[in-house]
């Protein structure tokens, strides 16, 4: 439905810079004393006041800004293809007069517009509206959406026999009936027109390359109605319905009101045409807001193109701009695509694998509750540090008990990696994990060393009659044995992987179970903590190892163990 | 009937809504004032009482689950009239919401865009409002007390049409219009515009209505002297 001015994705509508100082430009041109001469416009019995000269404005921004007029020519034209001014006599060139020569500013020509219109509050110009706007047009003019002067078409579009036989034809060469879709010729006939009764319409690729053809052929009023029309068919009624109410609510102002009001109507959706590109493709006009500004400026720089060049403009520059959107849609349909296709986990399942760790290690982080002996910060003893070394005879307990919450941790841990390889030496696949520490020294070795590297590793592991044959499936070995001919870092990742999952999967249970492990449990430390010497007038001793969890009630809580000697390493249990 | 009367709401809803239109259209520019603020107010609640009576009118037989085919699809088609109405209603009210707190009436340094627009719209508002004339009675700061009530208006017609999204499910696509292309240039007759409670009064306040009729009557005055001077040249003679 209509997309209405409420803001897409949330963002609040920010002002474009330039089209704020346009604004504020035009303001100060509002001024009753410095402001541009204001005269009269007399039509034939209405008078309607605040009209413009181009040649005032020019001069007006001279004098104020002390710009050159070349440059003020060009702020004029700016202003007027935005919609602050519009030209009276010729509504569709949105020029401040062109620029061939300076002196045809005499003509009378422009009028300030209403803000409504005003093209910084950019609302997305809803089809709805748009819609609305033509079935006025169509009313006011008796049904003739082209202009007189223009040239007609034929428009290959399906018209309804029922409605082609109530019209009747048109006496005078300027009106058309819309309903049988036949545009009679016009006197000033293009040149194409009178080689063939050839339909082309909204769709340029069907002709020629090379072939000129005018503007207004496909930005052409009569063809967005038909295309609105089936686009937005179900809210046909309320189009009709709201077209005449509106028609007949301007009735109740005065001539000259209505006049203005029409005029400011039409520059505004002069200005704010659907793009080329869009309507061509049949694409949704109301698109997402990061579309908008690809249309805004592609409208905008092929306006001022085509506006430069004339009426006429060849196909090629057209077919570029037809080109850029095809590819641009293309892309972002691949984009979305592969947006669909990634992995998605659930928050649900997200949070509950993060409490779970929390929970895990929450007893284990020094943070969080506290480093037994003592907090080296604290008590400036680094006997924490001492007992917790990377090869230590003797782990602590809180160690042992991290093995058992992953086998990469136990990996990690070159403690633990040697009593699990002490434990698969009695199960006699100790090479399991030899190879799989090869492995790793390959990954993360010097470059130069990786060929001497795999060839060891081959003979020692995966030759056929090898020492310490390891055992890996079939597709695996293959495809190791032929990336070997040409080894590389990375060759034996798919044997390591294997090899390391089976280890997870078989041994690392079985270890965890064993008796080995057991004896470790009962044989690590827990060292006590230290108790701080403090002076005897302190009310609360303070803890060597505080845990920053319970800092605002660990005051009687903590049990105070015996003073054992703040040096003693393998404090007894 | 049910149908009927719902029609005739939808059509003062309708007629409502392009007055609006047509009010908003004239903010900041040279023919705003406090009597258009005023306007702007009374059309758009009772642009908003339409709707209410509408929605309450409209949504039982939606609802209604044992209605038939056909005059299911009469009322979805009045239902999407009905929510297109309301959402054009929404976009110009935030227009002027916009436009409003850009344009202070009262304030010393922002002159209003002198567009060539003149005289009042107190026709266009006593047509939406069915009445014969307005009455403007408004205090001094009746703009920045209005542009709040205004928001708080905006927020009330975006729930509303939030909620009738919700509780009524009709597929947009799949109503068939009743007017064809063109059928704007059909005679206005056939589209049986009847505002609430009977005819509309036409405002013929204008200024140059003014003048024709006067022309209208010195002309028929002139024609009758003449008549009755050959009249009198007849029998002399």
């Amino acid at each position: 439905m209509a997309a209405g001015p409420a803001p897409l994705g949330g963002h609040p509508r920010a002002q474009k810079p330039h089209l704020s100082k346009m604004e504020r430009v035009v303001v100060s041109m509002q001024d009753p004393d410095q402001g541009v001469k204001m005269q009269s416009q007399r039509l034939l019995i209405t008078v309607i006041p605040h009209a413009v000269t181009g040649n005032d404005v020019v001069e007006w921004l001279i004098q104020k800004y002390c710009i050159a007029e070349d440059e003020a020519l060009h702020l004029g034209t700016l202003l007027v293809q935005h919609g602050y001014l519009y030209p009276l006599r010729d509504p569709r060139r949105l020029l401040l007069r062109p620029d061939e020569t300076p002196y045809r500013f005499q003509v009378r020509l422009n009028w300030e517009q209403t803000p409504y219109f005003w093209m910084s509050t950019l609302w997305p110009a809803a089809e709805l509206d748009y819609a609305i706007y033509l079935a006025k047009k169509n009313i006011r003019k008796q049904g003739a959406l082209v202009d007189h002067e223009k040239v007609g078409y034929h428009h290959p579009s399906p018209a309804t026999p029922a409605e082609s036989s109530q019209r009747n034809p048109s006496p005078t060469s300027g009106a058309h009936s819309p309903g049988s879709k036949l545009i009679q010729m016009h006197k000033h006939t293009h040149p194409i027109e009178g080689v063939s009764e050839g339909r082309w319409g909204v769709h340029p690729p069907e002709l020629g390359v090379g072939k000129s053809f005018p503007l207004e052929t496909f930005n052409h009023p009569q063809a967005h109605y038909d295309q609105l029309h089936r686009k937005i068919n179900h809210t046909w009624d309320l189009v009709v319905m709201q077209a005449r109410e509106q028609l007949r609510a301007a009735k109740q102002r005065r001539k000259g009101d209505r006049l203005v009001i029409a005029c400011q109507e039409q520059t505004y959706w002069l200005v704010n045409r659907p793009p080329v590109s869009l309507l061509l493709e049949g694409g949704s006009w109301t698109a997402e807001k990061s579309l908008q500004g690809q249309c805004v400026s592609l409208r905008c720089s092929l306006r001022t193109c085509l506006l430069t060049l004339g009426k006429d403009v060849s196909f090629e520059i057209l077919a570029k701009f037809l080109t850029k959107t095809v590819d641009f849609y293309k892309r972002r349909i691949e984009c979305c695509r592969k947006a669909l296709g990634r992995t998605r986990v659930k928050s649900s399942v997200c949070l509950e694998a993060y409490l779970k760790f929390s929970s895990q290690r929450g007893p284990h982080d020094p943070l969080l509750s506290g480093c037994l002996p003592s907090n080296p910060w604290v008590t400036d003893d680094d006997t924490y540090w001492a007992m917790n070394a990377p090869s230590v005879a003797v782990p602590t307990k809180l160690r042992v008990e991290q093995w058992a919450f992953s086998f990469r941790e136990l990996l990690e841990d070159p403690v633990g990696r040697a009593h699990f390889m002490d434990f698969l030496q009695t199960e006699f696949s100790a090479e399991n994990l030899s190879f799989w520490e090869a492995c790793e020294e390959l990954r993360h070795g010097g470059q130069a060393q990786v060929p001497a590297l795999v060839d060891a590793v081959y003979q020692q592991f995966l030759a056929p009659g090898a020492a310490r044959w390891v055992n890996i499936d079939s597709r695996t070995m293959e495809r190791t044995l032929e990336g070997l001919g040409r080894p590389h870092r990375h060759v034996l990742d798919d044997a390591q992987l294997h090899i390391y999952m089976l280890m997870k999967k078989d041994s690392y249970p079985r270890f965890l179970k064993s008796d080995l492990y057991k004896d470790l449990l009962a044989e690590a430390v827990v060292p006590l903590e230290t108790k701080r010497r403090v002076f005897p007038f302190m009310w609360k001793p303070r803890h060597s190892s505080p845990s920053l969890a319970l800092l605002p009630t660990s005051t009687s809580g903590e049990p105070e163990a015996a003073a054992g000697s703040p040096g003693g390493g393998d404090g007894e249990t | 009937m049910a149908k009927e009367e719902c029609k005739a709401l939808l059509d003062a809803l309708n007629k409502a809504t392009a007055c609006y239109h047509h009010l908003v259209l004239t903010i900041g520019g040279s023919a705003d004032s406090q009597n258009l603020r005023e306007e702007l107010q009374k059309t758009r609640q009772k642009a908003q009482e339409l709707a209410v009576a509408i929605r309450a009118r409209l949504t039982p037989p939606l609802r209604d689950r044992g209605l038939g085919a056909e005059e299911r699809a009469e009322f979805e088609r009045l239902w999407v009239a009905f929510s297109g109405c309301l959402e054009l209603l929404e976009a110009d009210m935030r227009r002027a919401l916009a436009l409003g707190t850009e344009f202070p009436l009262h304030a010393p340094r922002r002159p209003l865009v002198r567009t060539g627009v003149e005289g009042g719209a107190s026709g266009v508002a006593a047509r939406a409002l069915s009445a014969r004339s307005l009455r403007h009675e408004g205090e001094r700061d009746f703009d920045v007390e209005d542009l709040h009530q205004l928001e708080r208006e905006i927020l009330k017609v975006g729930e509303m049409i939030q909620d009738m999204e919700m509780k009524v499910n009709v597929p947009r696509w799949t109503v068939q219009a009743r007017q064809t292309a063109g059928a704007e240039l059909l005679s206005s007759a056939s589209a049986g515009v009847s505002s609430v409670g009977g005819v509309s009064v036409q405002q013929r306040m204008g200024p140059c209505d003014l003048s024709k009729a006067l022309a209208a009557t010195i002309f028929s005055a002139v024609l009758l002297a003449a008549v009755a001077l050959a009249v009198c040249v007849a029998k002399l003679s």
